[in-house]
């Protein structure tokens, strides 16, 4: 018998998917789907967690670049804090270097989710290990708008790994997952500069660049539209 | 951030860092940033226009054209802070030229909407654009107009002080619009125009005709030449205010992709102004300084001209010509001035008792001269048939060879610090001497022998009998035939000074003095590189004299040239251009040109490209110590 494992952010998509329907809410549109990579939009976001359980912690930040095809567009970022939800913990305190105090002045995420939601527009979204930012995003998402994201997502470190894979090298095959796929080892890798800032709208933006050569790569292996590619880089 | 950081690296790169904060800071927010990887494709000539003017942010491109028989012409490198795509962008023509990422490459790319807008509303803007790439543009019309000269025109200075007006053609040919295409076609073939303003009753321009509508609208529609000439004219009339400078009619005619402006002056037409026009306005081209110098009488008269020549060395590197080029077309004009020179100096003294060949050398002599060239030349004469026609000829060769050495340095070429002149008797000689001094050379090859040879074996015939100079080289190659051990000599010459590389791949630079650290691309990158072509040459029997004429010969017959033919000539070009480009900013600055580069001020692409010309002369070095030397001790 053929069991299949599902990751719980497809299975929450999948109902989504299902839902959105009776909601009068559209999936991806099929011209998305069959557009060439190089002339889809896309909005790569990243998030800044007080933790990594979803009923324990919650969004401190959001940070985003838009992509036409392989073009980051300079001009059109978006980055916000939020008032989280749940407590800062120390170790969150710590990575972010966030204080409790600041953290009141700032926008709560009711107020800030449906303009992020917007900037997304019907883009595929794209992020690093993505599927984290997702599960936190759709948890806000649901909750303050009734239904999740409906947005094709596609995940860089799923990508990288797909790639590496196609790499004429036995020790690809052999272990593809052995080596450091943190967001900064890949930018090191593919000579991208990380600069100095590390927060949600750095980290985009470094994932921007590391899909944009990603995206230089995939037409001589094969992906030429948005469905190919969400085949490839599942979150 | 993001935005922060384009907006940074834009205040560095002109023509942006002369706009105001809050006109970068918009045109940052429209900057697309973009990723080429090594080897892609990001225009391609006769393709699509292209959309955006791109800034080279980190990388380098290659911007190249592809000739009729498929050869690559390579126009320029671009490296961090470069733009290219200017013309295909605003003129919404077909791209001019291929460009090519040469390594991984990020560019920030403007679109049209935004470069239109900062043409319109910013003058300095606008004028550097132009002024880097309209002369290109020139040039391609002039080609356009003289089939493939290469004394190409240039100049750009006239264009930013020149008034439209004062440019125009005066009496503009109109015509009725209900005239036929025919009668049109009449009066413009009748008059000898390219272009007809065609006005209705009140006198008020409505339109233009020009050789282009007749050939796009008329014949390749196969149109009733019967039709009203109203039907194929231009009715959108693009027009220019007299007192435009010329740039701005040549920034029109680039946009909307025209030959013909209306020039109207409060409102009325006052004349036509077309891209001849312009052209013709270019001053110091090389064909203009050829005439001059054709055309002179006198010592006297050739001296303003000689002055000239570095004006004209500025303008062709401003319109990014080739290295080869550029010395290639020095030397030409050095030849006319030097060939004039004797013809006057001749007509001085009386016909030469026997006849002789002026020979150059050294640079001159590979046609290699940039700006500070040296005298390098010598008196070949004929063989006297007595002794005394052997005095008689000295005497007059005396005192012929002072004069022209004379007249030579008061025409701007210093007397060379060796003396190798013809003025010294050395080197003015019947043509039994010359060949004894070559044979002693090459059976007893002192040290100064072997000096002496590395100067005279470049040397080619300028004027006279140029019969005495082939019959020199004719016998220098029987007479180096099997003489391994002059070769060796010159080997071992060759591999003496090794190019500035280090052991970590570092360049090497003067530690003190003077030029600390810096580093002296003649000696220790030019000269190791024309060694290695001319040993080459010799071992051959090649008789050409230019460091890449010697390349192509020795394809098909050395093994060596025959597998890197073109980085060797790549090299030489490269090397070259970076000498020329620091000698001009020397003079620029008022300084005398040298040959001190500072390796640290090199782009990155320079950086890598010198690393690679270094690696291969020290490699092809290597080669030759091999093949010469197995256990011979230095």
């Amino acid at each position: 018998m053929d069991l299949k494992i599902v990751s719980p952010v497809r299975f929450l998509r999948r109902i989504a998917a299902g839902r959105s329907k009776n909601k009068g809410q559209t999936n991806p549109r099929p011209e998305l789907l069959d557009m060439p990579v190089e002339e889809a939009r896309y909005v790569v976001f990243d998030t800044e967690l007080t933790g990594l359980k979803p009923k324990k912690d919650s969004i401190v930040s959001i940070g985003a670049v838009k992509m036409a095809g392989g073009r980051i567009e300079a001009g059109n970022a978006y980055y916000r804090l939020v008032e989280p939800r749940t407590e800062l913990t120390g170790r969150s305190i710590v990575i972010h270097g966030i204080m409790p105090s600041e953290v009141a002045q700032w926008p709560d995420i009711d107020t800030l989710l449906p303009e992020f939601v917007d900037f997304c527009g019907d883009s595929v979204l794209v992020g690093h290990v993505v599927s984290i930012d997702l599960a936190f995003l759709n948890q806000e998402v649901k909750r303050i708008l009734g239904a999740p994201l409906i947005n094709p997502a596609v995940d860089t470190f799923a990508l990288y790994r797909w790639l590496r894979n196609r790499e004429d090298n036995i020790c690809a095959y052999y272990d593809g997952t052995a080596e450091n796929a943190a967001l900064y080892a890949l930018a090191e890798r593919y000579h991208i500069s990380v600069g100095s800032a590390h927060n949600a709208l750095s980290d985009a933006y470094v994932t921007a660049q590391l899909f944009q050569r990603f995206l230089a790569l995939l037409p001589g292996l094969g992906i030429r539209t948005v469905r190919d590619l969400l085949r490839i880089a599942v979150p | 951030m993001i935005l922060e950081e384009v907006v940074q690296f834009l205040q560095e790169v002109p023509p942006f860092q002369f706009l105001d904060d809050e006109t970068l800071r918009g045109v940052a927010s429209s900057v697309f940033i973009e990723f080429f990887p090594k080897g892609a494709v990001i225009l391609s000539q006769e393709g699509p226009a292209s959309d955006f003017l791109r800034i080279v942010k980190k990388g380098g491109v290659k911007v190249y054209v592809r000739s009729g028989d498929d050869e690559e012409v390579i126009i320029d490198y671009r490296s961090e802070g470069d733009a290219f795509g200017f013309l295909s962008l605003v003129s919404g023509d077909k791209s001019r030229a291929n460009v090519t990422a040469v390594e991984d490459t990020i560019c920030y790319s403007i679109d049209k909407k935004t470069i239109t807008s900062l043409l319109d509303s910013k003058p300095a803007f606008t004028e550097f654009f132009l002024k880097s790439f309209l002369s290109k543009y020139i040039d391609r019309t002039f080609t356009e107009m003289h089939s493939k000269s290469l004394l190409y025109g240039g100049g750009d200075r006239q264009l930013f002080t020149t008034h439209v007006g004062d440019l125009a053609a005066r009496d503009v040919e109109t015509a009725p619009p209900d005239i036929t295409i025919r009668e049109a076609a009449e009066r413009m073939s009748m008059r000898r125009i390219s272009s007809l303003v065609i006005t209705g009753e009140d006198g008020v321009p409505a339109g233009i005709v020009t050789d282009r509508d007749l050939r796009d609208k008329v014949v390749a529609k196969a149109r009733s030449v019967d039709d009203r000439i109203s039907s194929i004219m231009s009715v959108s009339l693009i027009k220019v205010e007299a007192r435009d400078y010329c740039f701005e009619a040549l920034l029109k005619m680039i946009r909307y992709n025209i030959h013909h402006l209306l020039v109207v002056q409060e409102g009325r037409l006052k004349g036509v102004v077309t891209n001849h026009d312009l052209m013709m306005l270019q001053g110091t081209s090389p064909i203009s300084l050829a005439r001059e110098i054709e055309g002179q009488q006198s010592i006297d008269g050739l001296i303003p001209a000689s002055k000239k020549i570095n004006k004209m060395i500025t303008l062709l590197l401003k319109e990014g010509a080739t290295a080869n080029n550029i010395t290639r077309i020095i030397s030409e004009i050095n030849d006319r001035m030097v060939r004039k020179i004797l013809e006057m100096t001749e007509k001085k003294h009386g016909k030469p008792p026997l006849p002789y060949c002026w020979i150059v050398f050294g640079s001159e002599g590979r046609k290699e001269q940039t700006f500070k060239t040296d005298q390098d030349n010598a008196i070949i004469y004929a063989d006297p048939p007595t002794d005394s026609a052997g005095a008689a000829a000295d005497a007059y060769f005396e005192r012929f060879t002072a004069d022209v050495n004379d007249a030579l340095v008061r025409c701007g070429f210093p007397p060379c610090p060796g003396g190798y002149m013809a003025s010294n008797q050395k080197w003015r000689r019947p043509l039994r001497i010359w060949k004894q001094y070559f044979a002693d050379w090459i059976h007893t090859p002192t040290p100064e022998a072997i000096l002496a040879s590395v100067i005279l074996f470049d040397f080619r015939a300028l004027h006279g009998d140029t019969g005495l100079a082939d019959e020199l080289w004719e016998y220098l190659g029987v007479t180096l035939k099997d003489q391994d051990i002059f070769l060796k000599y010159m080997a071992n010459l060759t591999i003496s000074v090794r190019p500035p590389l280090g052991f970590f791949k570092t360049f090497v630079v003067e530690k003190s003095g003077e030029h600390k650290d810096k580093l002296n691309l003649k000696f220790k990158c030019i000269a190791p590189l024309l060694n290695i072509v001319r040993l080459y040459s010799l071992e051959k029997g090649v008789t050409e004299t230019s460091t890449l004429d010697r390349i192509d010969a020795l394809r098909a017959i050395h093994r060596t040239v025959a597998e890197f033919g073109d980085e060797f000539a790549q090299a030489f070009e490269f090397i070259t251009l970076l000498r020329i480009h620091h000698q001009f900013d020397q003079i620029e600055l008022g300084k005398e040109p040298d040959n001190f580069i500072d390796p640290e001020a090199l782009t990155n692409l320079e950086k890598k490209a010198l690393k690679e010309v270094c690696q291969l002369i020290s490699r092809t070095q290597d080669s030759i110590a091999k093949q010469y030397n197995p256990g011979m001790t230095m």
